[in-house]
């Protein structure tokens, strides 16, 4: 049986030395001494401390069950498992906690009047002394910014502004003394709040409250030295907002200023110009009106006053001028014309090595970063892969409108082509469009680089004897006529239709002629408007083409082939837009006759062939040229010779575009067999091979009675041969198809399936040779047979088995576990980060949830307590006065009564 | 009852105004213009009739009046449909057995105009113009219905073999009747359930005997325009006639899909003609077996079809998969059929990507012979090099996908050669193809053995799309599959819309120029500079083209 309670506390006392032996004086004293009497008592409090907790077994309350599986966990398993809590302690906190606020708050309730604080923060115990300040002052920073707008008329000087002050002074951080002044007396705030306010956020307290315990007496004194609070995300979004204003502000500043420091310079502009060119203008005899007021008015000023007038100012400008007069500076050292011609082979080297590049469709050095940016796109696409509905075929660009994935063009324009537009002749320009010279002859100069120096000289007499009044109509039409019928000057044509009106009486040999004046009239140096309307110019040159090649009088192919080198010249200088003008015209082409092309639309896919590099693996104009030449060679029909001279135009069209990256179109073999098919003399009894047949309405085959030898095919053969001539055309037709067929077979015996694409060849080749007329000449034909099977027998020799997967082997998928280094069980390793967040946030949720609901149970017990405490103190109050009263009131009544008894006595006595 | 009757025929006039072409317009102005008297007339001989039974030769200079089928009095055929309908509800037209000897004269001279008036209105409906043909349609089905209702013992047989059966011949054989085909389905045989079920009874009767190809046209229009297939817990309710609810068959779902199946079969076997066919194995699918409750009844028609090669066979196709994989019908040469419609034009035809969704379906199986597989994939690839790039687009990834269930194929496109021999005979003499076009057995064309090079050649295709997508089997293989569907549907104009779009935009991009200046395009010019030797860009076109 354990000791009773007195001589367990005896025992404990005397154990833990509170209760000493007696100690003698000196002792005594010598403990004064060396201070060890004070660590004696702080020693003894402590002890009985200890004492008190453990002999009071309700105020210290430990978990209910035991920490488990130490070993498992690296930090010692949860951190609160070894303290004990006590609940006696945190309830009376809360109590005093809430007699604070809780209880105030209710007392409060349904009172109508008083003094309301509204400083900011002021009532709101959740707010630190600093966080309320901070909130002052961005309260303050904000109304000022957002009364310093731009158009703010009121606000525009800082003295005015809105500001905090303090007896009259202001309280922002201008000088020092008021810096100091806010922060003593923040500092004081600080001291004095701290008493009454809460010190913490009310929820993180209750947080904490559980296993803060005792720490909790000691959180006051903590609360002042702890750092300036973090600001609150409002607060500092607000501060941001602030600065970014600012910052706009000095920006907008800026700008203003630049603009006028750039207005200044601008004014000085025509001065600078006069000095660059070293001479000064001409004095005019007479100085128009109207050319003073079109004048720069400082200029103009400074012609009225005469130059005698502000000689410093004179001497300044010589001595600008003399500045900026041109000096010989050492120029790069005269090349060579080895060195030259070295040069220009490197840089051809480049751009063939660059066409070889593309045509493997690789994307060139510069492309890379773009590249990567496409290949970001692609992993997109991938991720998106997992979600939404994928369509496998987009992966391949099919219906991708708008990747255009072509390599940047080359940057150094240069005018190469034949076309010289005299240099000379720009500068000039350029010198007379400045010196304010309106009325110059603007014809004069544009001189032809043809070499028709006498017609320009003879021009610049014309001129002479007819300025001004009637050419300055002329040149307000536009068109200015010369001698030989052909202007000088042509405007700048919008669109077809302007240009047609403009060449309307212009002859088709001449429009060369015509368009290279336009081209340099509009030479970009000459204005900075003359680059677009070049470049609208060169979409109608490329309309135009095709517009001259429909018309039934067939213009001559010099005139086309010089339009079409126009058009290359234009295209390098301004690529989107004669790009955009093919694209037009192709797509056109493709919505309205995909299958019976007219013969612009021919010509427009020739010069697709020479202005356009179509080796390319991609190429915005060469891959839709391509699809439209498939198109009409697999699905346009072959019923008369001129479909089919058609046919093989755009089959030898497609030969001309793969010259280089020799790749296979099957419709272009599809069709040149199925046409030798229906062009020679007999029908094949069997089918010669997997190619689709398309018979022709009528029968189409050579019939050759006589000997008559193969022509050239001619490009206007697609309108019908001549009357009598058909089978002249139906043999030169053969030929041309034979002749392809043997390039053809050059240029793809390197393909691995040249043997299936080239039997059928064979085959229809032979029978061609066994039915041919005797009396015609069959070398093509046997020459091609030979060579196809001379290629046939090359193919069967360098036939090996496609050995296409000599890929590393793919890994199989790993499966072992996956092990954490430093595994904490309380932390969550959840690999999707989603999932993981989520429920972090839920487990908060749940947390916050639980805690907010005890709080508001716990205020309910409160607000039940006071409100019955109070009940019973009116109650107990209304006894009392009760009590009172009738004690009074049987005070009074005794007394009447005795009274009454009184007089009854006395008159009974009386009696 | 007449009230009734007139209200409907009168706006049945006025529809037939409406339908009125320009003749029958210009008929019914002169009918107009003489009338008021003739109508009056027409009125008055009917009100007599009504009125005593003396006048009833009334009726005979009624039909007198009706004219010849081929340009009909309406008003007259309209007012003796009332005449009719009126004595078949009085019971004049019904024969008491103690009736004397006069009255039943009487009926049966009634009974013989009758006929006369239904025979003429067949006539009619057979050699009328639209309007009056129509018109025609509509007094007949009411003069039946009121036999079918009042007449005793009439009630099926005026269906089965009496005045309906002359009415649906009549449709049938009617010149230029297209509408009133269209009506007769839409007013009577889509509507009421009870005509549907005698017109597909006629019809079976009509079509098993031998028709020529037009009348099988206007039958097989009848019977494909009713689609309506009624749901196995039907009830039937919608009668035009109301005698019919007596009949226990028109109620009943098995007779209702017997009767079509019946008429369908009569059609199927009929003499239908190549196009006929392909049209009705069009339609086979949704229109033709849902009526059908025992399919396998299709199977001669289906293989027959099949049989047949070409589109033919592509559209016999699923019919006859769906029959031998449910209904267990044994088709041995199913993938040696199958595989000899690959032929030069299926990938240019335009029941392409059908054939491709079916043949993706009977390939489907990972159970199937390699060698099967593998000449499949080898015929494909050999048709890919003379096909367009919207078919190439469809043929890769599908061999991919089978490529994929039957890895043992992949010797197709990686095949190493160990064997030094052998390797020594490959260098020295090349080597054929080992696959054999013209076997017909996928089983034997050693396609297994050979290898893919067409697929290769095509990685060098002048489309850079359809290059990149023949370079997927180049490629490992880690996509589990491609979705055929999503490469099925390209065209050329697709295409090109993919490439071109549809309106302009500024390019990402600016395309690459040319940089070599082209001397000349089409003519000789500056020729001498050169040498006389044209070696510039575009030459090869000038050499075989005269630009002049």
């Amino acid at each position: 049986m354990p000791p009773s309670q007195l001589k367990q506390l005896k025992s404990s006392l005397r154990d833990s030395g509170v209760v000493a032996p007696q100690k003698s004086k000196k002792q005594k004293r010598e403990n004064a001494k060396s201070g060890a009497g004070g660590q004696e008592r702080i020693r003894r409090n402590a002890a009985l401390e200890a004492i008190r907790d453990r002999f009071n077994p309700f105020e210290i309350k430990t978990t209910a069950s035991r920490s488990k599986f130490d070993v498992t966990t690296r930090d010692g398993g949860s951190k609160s498992a070894d303290k004990n809590h006590r609940p006696g302690v945190t309830k009376s906190l809360g109590e005093v906690r809430r007699r604070e606020t809780l209880l105030r708050e209710m007392n409060r309730k349904n009172k109508v009047g008083g003094v309301i604080d509204r400083r900011i923060g002021e009532n709101d115990p959740t707010m630190t002394p600093e966080e309320r300040a901070a909130e002052r002052f961005a309260r303050e920073s904000e109304r000022r910014l957002r009364k310093e707008s731009m158009f703010n008329l009121e606000e525009d000087d800082d003295d005015e502004e809105f500001q905090l002050t303090h007896k009259g002074q202001s309280l922002s951080f201008e000088d020092g003394v008021n810096l100091e002044d806010y922060n003593d007396k923040d500092a004081d705030l600080d001291e004095e709040d701290s008493d009454s306010e809460l010190p913490h956020k009310r929820k993180r307290v209750f947080e904490d409250e559980d296993d803060m315990g005792g720490a909790a007496d000691g959180e006051d004194e903590e609360e002042e030295e702890l750092p300036e609070r973090k600001k609150s995300k409002h607060e500092v979004m607000k501060e941001v907002i602030a600065k970014s204003k600012f910052h706009k502000l000095e920006r907008q500043q800026a700008k203003e200023d630049d603009d006028d420091l750039r207005e200044e310079l601008d004014k000085e502009l025509p001065d600078l110009f006069g000095m660059l060119r070293g001479v000064k203008p001409p004095p005019k005899p007479e100085p128009p009106k109207d050319d003073m007021g079109a004048m720069n008015p400082e200029r103009a000023a400074w012609i009225e006053g005469g130059p005698g007038k502000d000689t410093e100012k004179e001497y300044d400008q010589r001595l600008r001028q003399m500045t900026f007069e041109q000096r010989s500076k050492p120029t790069d050292r005269t090349k060579t014309e080895e060195e030259k011609i070295e040069e220009e082979a490197q840089r051809l080297k480049k751009l063939e090595e660059d066409r070889l590049r593309r045509m493997r469709g690789e994307e060139s050095s510069e492309d890379e970063e773009s590249a990567k940016e496409d290949a970001s796109d692609v992993d997109d696409m991938g991720d998106s892969d997992n979600e939404s509905v994928f369509d496998d075929a987009k992966a391949f660009g099919f219906q991708m409108s708008a990747d255009q994935t072509t390599s940047r063009p080359e940057l150094a324009v240069e005018d190469e082509d034949d076309f010289i537009i005299d240099d000379d002749l720009v500068e000039t320009r350029s010198d007379v469009d400045l010196s304010l010279d309106g009325s110059d002859d603007e014809a004069s100069f544009v001189e032809d680089s043809e070499g028709e120096e006498e017609d320009a000289q003879e021009d610049e007499h014309i001129n002479g004897l007819t300025i001004p009044e009637g050419e300055s109509a002329a040149t307000a039409d536009g068109v200015q006529i010369a001698a030989d019928g052909l202007a000088y000057t042509y405007p700048c044509p919008r669109d077809h239709e302007e240009f047609l009106n403009i060449i309307k009486n212009v002859a088709v040999e001449d429009l060369p002629t015509v368009v290279q004046r336009i081209r340099a009239l509009h030479h970009p140096r000459l204005a900075s408007a003359n680059k677009s309307k070049l470049g609208r110019f060169s979409a109608i040159l490329v309309e135009h083409v095709a517009y001259m090649a429909n018309q039934p009088e067939h213009p001559p192919f010099a005139v086309l082939e010089n339009i079409l080198r126009h058009v290359h010249s234009l295209a390098k200088s301004h690529p989107e837009e004669v790009s955009q003008a093919f694209r037009r015209h192709l797509r056109q082409m493709s919505a309205e006759r995909p299958l019976n092309p007219l013969p612009g639309d021919l010509v427009i896919l020739t010069g697709v062939s020479v202005i356009f590099p179509t080796s390319d693996h991609f190429h915005a104009i060469a891959t839709p040229a391509h699809l439209t030449l498939a198109r009409y060679l697999g699905q346009s029909t072959v019923n008369s010779l001129a479909e089919i001279s058609t046919g093989t135009y755009a089959a030898s069209l497609f030969l001309q575009y793969q010259e280089i990256s020799k790749r296979y179109m099957p419709e272009f073999i599809n069709y040149v067999l199925n046409a030798l098919c229906h062009l020679c003399p007999k029908e094949p009894t069997t089918s010669l091979g997997a190619f689709p047949t398309r018979s022709p309405e009528v029968s189409l085959r050579l019939r050759a009675t006589k000997s008559i030898a193969p022509r050239t095919l001619q490009f206007w053969d697609m309108s019908g041969p001549a009357a009598g001539a058909e089978e002249e055309l139906k043999l030169s037709l053969i030929t041309t198809l034979v002749k392809l067929l043997d390039t053809a077979s050059d240029l793809w015996s390197d393909k691995s399936a040249f043997t299936e694409i080239f039997t059928p060849a064979h085959a229809v080749l032979t029978h061609l040779v066994k039915t041919w007329p005797a009396k015609l000449s069959k070398a093509t034909v046997q020459a091609t047979l030979t060579k196809v099977s001379t290629h046939l027998s090359q193919a069967h020799l360098h036939r090996r088995p496609l050995e296409l997967h000599h890929h590393k082997p793919l890994a199989i998928k790993s499966a072992i576990p996956k092990f954490e280094e430093s595994f904490n069980p309380d932390k969550h390793y959840d690999p999707n980060r989603e999932r993981a967040e989520l429920n972090k946030v839920k487990a908060e949720y749940k947390r916050e949830k639980k805690g907010a609901m005890r709080e508001l149970r716990k205020d309910a017990n409160f607000v039940a307590r006071e409100q019955l405490r109070e009940k019973k103190e009116r109650d107990s109050e209304y006894e009392r006065k009760y009590k009172r009263l009738v004690a009074e009131v049987q005070n009074e009544e005794g007394r009447e009564a005795n009274a009454y008894e009184r007089e009854k006595r006395l008159r009974k006595g009386q009696r | 009852m007449p009230s009734l009757v007139d209200g409907a025929s009168s706006s049945k006039k006025r529809k037939s105004v409406k339908n009125a072409t320009a003749p029958s317009s210009k008929r019914r102005a002169v009918a107009e213009t003489d009338g008021p008297d003739a109508m009056d007339d027409l009125l008055r001989l009917e009100e007599q009739i009504s009125e005593s039974r003396k006048h009833y030769n009334n009726i005979a200079t009624l039909i007198s009046k009706l004219g010849a089928d081929e340009d009909p009095n309406l008003a007259v055929a309209v007012s003796l449909c009332r005449v009719f309908s009126r004595l078949i509800a009085s019971g004049s037209m019904t024969e008491a057995s103690h009736s004397a000897e006069n009255e039943k004269i009487v009926v049966a001279w009634l009974r013989e105009r009758c006929r006369e008036y239904q025979r003429s209105l067949a006539g009619i409906i057979r050699k009328g113009d639209a309007s009056s043909q129509i018109t025609a349609l509509t007094l007949a089905m009411r003069l039946l219905n009121e036999r079918a209702t009042h007449l005793h013992g009439e009630d099926i047989q005026v269906w089965i073999s009496g005045f309906f059966k002359n009415i649906v011949e009549a449709v049938v054989e009617a010149k230029d009747g297209q509408a009133l085909r269209a009506e007769f389905v839409e007013k009577f045989a889509k509507q009421y359930e009870d005509v549907r079920y005698y017109t597909f009874t006629q019809i079976s009767e009509y079509a098993s005997s031998e028709r020529d190809e037009e009348t099988l046209d206007s039958i097989i229009s009848i019977i494909s325009a009713i689609d309506t297939v009624p749901e196995p817990q039907h009830k039937f309710e919608t009668f035009y006639s109301k005698a019919s609810k007596a009949n226990k068959k028109v109620l009943s779902y098995n007779a209702h899909k017997k009767a079509a199946q019946d008429a369908w079969l009569a059609v199927l076997r009929g003499n239908i003609s190549q196009s006929q066919r392909k049209s009705l194995l069009r339609i086979m699918a949704h229109t033709i077996e849902p009526w059908f409750s025992r399919p396998e009844l299709l199977m001669d028609f289906l293989t027959d079809s099949y049989n047949f090669g070409g589109a033919t066979s592509l559209l016999a196709l699923s019919g006859l998969f769906y029959l031998i994989q449910e209904k267990n019908l044994d088709y041995p040469q199913f993938y040696q059929r199958l595989y000899s419609l690959l032929d030069a034009d299926l990938l240019h035809s335009k029941h392409r990507s059908r054939f491709f969704r079916l043949m993706n379906t009977f390939l489907a199986s990972t159970h199937l012979p390699a060698a099967l597989i593998a000449s499949f994939i080898k015929r494909l690839a050999r048709l890919a090099l003379n096909a367009p790039p919207t078919a190439i687009v469809v043929i890769v990834p599908f061999i991919y996908n089978l490529f994929k269930n039957h890895p043992t194929c992949t010797f197709m496109i990686h095949r190493e050669t160990r064997d030094p021999a052998h390797k020594a005979t490959l260098e020295a003499e090349g080597m054929d193809d080992p696959f054999d076009p013209a076997e017909q057995d996928p089983l034997l064309t050693g396609a297994v053995d050979s290898s893919l090079w067409e697929i290769h050649s095509l990685q060098h295709h002048y489309h850079p799309n359809v290059a990149a997508i023949a370079r997927i089997l180049a490629e490992q293989f880690t996509k589990q599959w491609y979705n055929i569907e999503d490469f099925l549907d390209y065209t050329y104009q697709g295409m090109m819309v993919g490439e071109l779009g549809t309106e302009e935009r500024s390019f990402k991009r600016v395309p690459v120029v040319e940089y070599q200046i082209p001397k000349r395009i089409f003519t000789d010019r500056l020729l001498q500079e050169d040498g006389g030797l044209d070696t510039a860009q575009g030459s090869f076109m000038r050499g075989l083209w005269d630009f002049a």
